[in-house]
């Protein structure tokens, strides 16, 4: 029990914890803005993953390359559900029905998806290797694989931009206020209907995002959904809804714990770690870790 | 300028209000009085599209109204202080009044519409960082009054402002009401308050029991033995 070595399950545990971070920040972002719970919100992070495997094995596009597909393509997804299946639920105004019907209609669709994906893909689990997801760095003799420190620059990325685009875009500002008080926002001008839309093609499209930032640095097959969207739940929770840079630092706080526990423990009580947080901050700060006075992000 | 013609309002399988109609001309201060639940406040939703009519027409200059969003209403110039203030607690003053000014017609007179509301309303200004949520009560309503005053509209609707607050602060913000109407927006207002009402307006609707049971100019109503009796309290 090297200092080196506890160094090397933190790394690990960063790395794994930034993707936990990204896979969630979509999902707090629907949950947060519109009270609807997307349990297929890993269905979709699985499809996005498929997508760019696609991209790289048909047409060897470049797997961070193929981000620049699989978002688009998911936010449009994104917008399709939202108008099929979503917006009915809108309507309802009470908060614990929203999420009890979301709940059931979401889960129905990860259904649909697990069975589209296993259709497509077959239930062979799949993962894009190629000339450079083998390199790792040695830093102070801490191997780091290079997938590593791409996933969690992007996973910084991609919710710094939409930490900064809720707060300082036009728009952004308008998604927050009606996350706040859609009664109110709508009293400003804001055409509530469009930012519920957009916000939830967002989810989608972050979901895609980390989906394929899970087929590089893992692997993926048709049955992975439930795993991220129950894993987002516990961050999203241990977070505070709506709150997307505390998503990241608990993601982070998750991977970490995991990685120790898995050192400490044994891999088979990896999950334990996350139910064991939960549970303590259920306990202690129900509210999330990160909920202050100021409601925002 | 505002004419409902005969609206039924429903909330759910709940009927509310019954073959309401009513007009507010432009430039005067009209006022919707009576009991509580008489139905007053609904009429101030629909208006807005938070509620649509069952049945019945309500038209701004003309236009139909009643089967507009929010969002578009809000466009075309109506704006509504809500019951509750409605403010968006998490932001600080100068944030909600610049939520106001969303529409892209507020958006170009945005920085001379605050100036002039922290003029108006100067504890505003002294408080402009703070979340909206630490203000008292009377503060909370004057930074929702000037929020609405954000979005530029011609038609500024008004539910329950004297609502939990303090006589002495009441009367001062209805000057401040009664200064804005002076400056061209027309004002409807809903208000428990008979006695303030009645001094107040120009115009006024008494409601009861979801319906229309007087109307005329207020101070003729103030005389009416039948107001007096129900609202006024003098006996």
């Amino acid at each position: 029990m090297t200092p080196d070595f506890v160094a090397q399950i933190l790394a690990y545990g960063i790395i794994m914890g930034a993707l936990y971070g990204l896979a969630s920040v979509g999902f707090t972002l629907v949950f947060g803005v519109m009270r609807v719970l997307n349990v297929a919100h890993g269905a979709f992070m699985m499809i996005g993953g498929y997508l760019s495997f696609w991209g790289f094995t048909l047409y060897h596009i470049d797997p961070f390359v193929s981000l620049l597909l699989v978002g688009p393509s998911l936010f449009l997804i994104g917008l399709i559900f939202y108008i099929v299946q979503v917006f009915p639920v809108i309507k309802f105004t009470d908060d614990h029905d929203k999420i009890n019907t979301s709940l059931l209609i979401s889960f129905g669709l990860s259904v649909v998806l697990e069975n589209v994906a296993l259709l497509l893909w077959t239930g062979d689990i799949r993962s894009i290797t190629g000339t450079y997801t083998e390199n790792v760095f040695e830093i102070f003799k801490i191997r780091i694989p290079l997938v590593g420190i791409v996933g969690i620059g992007l996973a910084v990325l991609f919710v710094f931009a939409l930490y900064l685009f809720l707060i300082k875009t036009r728009f952004g500002k308008s998604i927050r206020a009606t996350a706040a008080d859609w009664k109110a926002a709508s009293l400003m001008g804001i055409n509530t209907n469009r930012v519920y839309l957009i916000s939830f093609a967002l989810g989608v499209a972050l979901a895609g995002i980390a989906g394929t930032l899970i087929c590089v640095i893992h692997s993926i097959d048709p049955y992975i959904g439930l795993f991220w969207t129950l894993k987002g739940m516990i961050i999203i929770t241990v977070a505070g809804v709506g709150n997307i840079r505390g998503v990241l630092a608990c993601g982070l706080l998750l991977g970490i714990v995991e990685s120790l526990s898995v050192f400490i423990a044994g891999a088979s009580y990896r999950e334990v770690a996350g139910l064991i947080i939960l549970v303590i901050v259920l306990m202690v700060k129900p509210k999330g870790l990160f909920t202050t006075k100021v409601r925002g992000v | 300028m505002l004419e409902i013609n005969r609206i039924d309002v429903y909330y759910g399988d709940l009927q509310a209000i019954w073959d309401v109609s009513l007009s507010i001309p432009e430039g005067e201060m009209v006022t919707l009085i009576g009991a509580n639940g008489a139905g007053k406040s609904t009429v101030l939703k629909t208006i807005v599209g938070w509620l649509r009519p069952a049945r019945g027409t309500i038209r701004f200059d003309g236009l139909r109204l009643d089967n507009q969003p929010t969002w578009k209403v809000v466009e075309k110039g109506i704006c509504l202080v809500p019951e509750g203030r409605g403010l968006f607690h998490g932001m600080t003053v100068l944030e909600n009044l610049e939520m106001g000014a969303f529409i892209p017609r507020a958006r170009k007179a945005e920085s001379e519409a605050i100036k002039k509301i922290f003029e108006v309303f100067p504890i505003l200004k002294g408080r402009r960082n703070q979340p909206a949520e630490t203000l008292s009560g009377g503060e909370q309503q004057m930074l929702a009054i000037g929020r609405g005053l954000m979005s530029q509209p011609r038609l500024m609707l008004l539910d329950e402002v004297s609502l939990g607050l303090a006589p002495l602060i009441t009367e001062n913000i209805f000057e401040v009401i009664k200064q804005i109407n002076k400056s061209g927006v027309t004002v409807c207002f809903v208000e428990q308050n008979a006695v303030l009402a009645l001094e107040l307006a120009s115009l006024a609707y008494v409601f009861e029991g979801g319906r229309i049971v007087k109307q005329g100019e207020a101070k003729a109503l103030r005389k009416d033995k039948g107001i007096q009796d129900a609202y006024l309290g003098t006996e």
